[in-house]
């Protein structure tokens, strides 16, 4: 595999035809809220939401080739696939604006957890991460997808990236927004532990699975687990301007693409996303 | 040559060596676009006027384009260069629009190589292609091993490395070259080249040894008239007439050599699906949403990096009437509109790789991407500037 060392081979990757832009429109219907991150693979538009439902806590893998996401090409294997540049611009609804918005990599999903439940809720792990397999970086987020009324706490056991199990998290505080998509632990107020990754235990950087999930108190509602690879980050600030980011120029890396990876974005909206059109740029650049 | 410092564009630009191409285009003149549709301008009025030819043609034959293509409408940048040494390129370019609700939207220009017809739209079955070497020009070889273009009518310092291409002569052909036998150009410059018997040899530099001069004249034949390789070329099918398709959902599918000369190419598994009824200008698979609406871009097989040639095209289901044409086009540059009245520019100087290269001959055209409901005839205007040395 031959990785991008310089600019002179980016440019030369470039010039031999070896990339490519992809335009994507996401339109949410989800009325999000000021502060609230939400999951922009539930919202319709192109690609077409995927909804994070399934057999209930059991491991799931998520590609490309069969889940969807942003379509960024076939495997280029053996050479190695990297995120150039993005542009974003949205329509005519400022409400949601300024938003920041994080585009990862969505490796597997743990389906339905019951909120009405107290008992330790236990994972079914045959299924393992298909991508990031050592779970270095690896993080995750509880998405809703059946709507509860929140202001719950849970917290979950997994094994982190250095493949030791009984980890505990940090316990986290549910919102109490409704819309499916949002991710539960997001909120504004100034609960440290309501954020948009579950806090790991002090000195984890990744989770290679999860074991259990423990509600403190019943709630109605389920939501899913997704574990996730952070890639990018970029903002859009207005209706007037779109947001260009070469990740090369601004960032001083470009973030690999991994073979099938499914990619969305996450975002943290200012208000209500509803009648929102997004619509998203992304260059890749790959070797061979 | 090509630009080497700010300073050799300030002197070029000094010296008269560029060219603005003022464009105003209308998109589809028959129907709206919903959002997320891909247009080729190409089918719109305006100035350039819309083209005449994309829904011209022999079914299922490649058909080069040119800046000079009777009815292609293309956007002129200021004529062949190359001649003389230097190479044209993109400098800065502009797109603005007024017109209500069209807004976000991005405007993509393109180079269109050439295209495919297909008339046989009621066929479900893969439809093989006629590529025919159709570019010509003459040359000379010498027992160095390099050739030398003798004439210049198909614009043969366009010809890249790696471009499969076939001999013809009116006697004898230089030895060992023979007819009928598929060759790939190892390129020296803008008038001079190789030869070498295989894609990889070509890339490696090792030539065939020519050991007499041929008697006769001799002609090279190729097939692309830019980016001769097929690096950097994408497809993308459209309908290039006032009739609107028939109602079909039918994925489309091509079967392709690649830009390494590799056949037997595929596009996907989940196919792009065509659009039922797609009206004049649509990019088909745009638009609505659901599965396989990836992109203007059909997609390629895996790691393929472009297009040599195309050698099938399907589209599964009957379309029922009308017809479509799938072009072979090279992405130049991009350029995001999101407020009406306020121009959205790009200084390709500043992009890397900068300043995209225009080749001679090298035919334009803007693609809409609509981020909204966009009405008939909106119109979208602005500049592009070139500057060759």
């Amino acid at each position: 595999m031959t990785k991008i060392i310089g600019i002179a081979q980016l440019v030369d990757n470039e010039l031999e035809g070896r990339t490519n832009t992809y335009s994507f429109r996401k339109n949410p219907s989800q009325v999000t809220t000021q502060g609230i991150w939400f999951d922009l693979a539930l919202s319709p538009g192109n690609p077409v939401p995927k909804y994070w439902f399934g057999t209930p806590l059991a491991a799931t893998a998520i590609n490309q080739s069969g889940d969807g996401g942003l379509y960024h090409g076939a495997s280029v294997f053996p050479g190695k696939k990297y995120l150039r540049k993005t542009t974003v611009t949205v329509n005519n609804v400022v409400t949601a604006l300024p938003m920041n918005l994080t585009l990862c990599d969505y490796i597997m999903y743990y389906p339905l957890i019951d909120e009405g439940t107290t008992d330790e809720q236990f994972m079914t792990n045959t299924t393992t991460l298909p991508r990031y397999t050592d779970g270095k970086g690896v993080q995750v987020m509880a998405i809703l997808v059946a709507a509860g009324l929140g202001g719950q706490s849970f917290f979950i056991n997994y094994t982190n990236s250095e493949g030791v199990a009984g980890r505990i998290s940090q316990t986290v505080l549910e919102n109490t927004a409704t819309s499916l998509g949002v991710v539960k632990t997001s909120a504004l107020n100034a609960n440290a532990n309501t954020c948009l990754f579950i806090p790991l235990q002090s000195g984890d950087s990744g989770v290679r699975s999860i074991e259990s999930v423990t509600m403190l108190g019943p709630d109605v509602g389920l939501f899913s687990l997704v574990l996730v690879k952070p890639l990018a980050n970029t903002q859009i600030v207005g209706i007037d301007a779109p947001v260009e980011k070469d990740y090369l120029l601004e960032s001083g890396i470009l973030p690999e693409i991994f073979p099938d990876a499914f990619l969305n974005f996450l975002c943290i909206p200012r208000g209500a996303l509803n009648g929102t059109g997004i619509l998203i740029d992304m260059k890749v650049v790959w070797t061979t | 040559m090509s630009f080497a410092s700010n300073d050799q564009i300030i002197a070029a630009l000094t010296n008269g060596q560029t060219w603005r191409a003022d464009y105003t285009k209308n998109m589809n003149p028959t129907l709206a676009a919903v959002a997320n549709e891909g247009h080729l301008l190409a089918r719109g009025a305006g100035n350039p006027p819309s083209d005449a030819l994309f829904d011209v043609g022999a079914n299922l034959t490649f058909i080069p384009v040119l800046d000079t293509t009777a009815s292609a409408g293309s956007i002129q940048h200021g004529g062949d260069v190359q001649s003389t040494g230097v190479t044209k390129h993109l400098i800065n370019g502009q797109a603005v629009t007024s017109a209500a609700t069209v807004v976000p939207a991005t405007m993509i220009l393109v180079d269109i190589v050439g295209y495919y017809r297909t008339t046989t739209v009621t066929t479900t079955t893969a439809q093989a292609t006629t590529n025919t070497l159709g570019l010509t020009d003459t040359f000379t070889a010498a027992v160095t091993d390099i050739c030398t273009y003798t004439s210049t009518a198909n614009k043969p310092s366009n010809l890249l490395t790696g471009t499969r291409v076939r001999l013809t002569t009116t006697t004898t052909l230089p030895a060992p070259l023979a007819t009928a036998t598929d060759y790939f150009v190892i390129r020296i410059d803008n008038s001079t080249f190789r030869l070498a018997t295989s894609y990889a040899n070509a890339i490696a530099g090792t030539q065939i040894d020519i050991t007499n001069t041929g008697t006769g004249t001799h002609t090279i034949t190729w097939l692309l008239p830019r980016y001769t390789n097929g690096a950097g070329l994408n497809a993308m099918i459209f309908n290039p007439a006032a009739t609107a398709l028939g109602a079909a959902t039918p994925s489309l599918s091509l079967g392709y050599t690649n830009s390494v000369g590799v056949a037997s190419r595929v596009t996907p598994a989940v196919l792009p699906v065509g659009k039922t009824a797609a009206a004049n200008s649509i990019i088909l698979y745009t638009g609505a949403t659901s599965a396989g609406k990836y992109n203007f871009a059909v997609p390629r097989q895996g790691g393929d990096a472009g297009y040599a040639q195309i050698d099938t095209i399907q589209n599964s289901t009957s379309y029922v009437s009308g017809s479509y044409t799938t072009a072979l086009y090279k992405e130049l540059y991009r350029v995001p509109v999101t407020t009406l009245g306020v121009p959205g520019e790009r200084n390709a100087m500043y992009e890397i790789p900068s300043l995209p290269r225009i080749y001679d001959g090298a035919a334009l055209y803007w693609v809409l991407l609509s981020g909204v409901a966009t009405p008939v005839n909106s119109t979208f205007s602005g500049f592009v500037d070139f500057i060759w040395g």
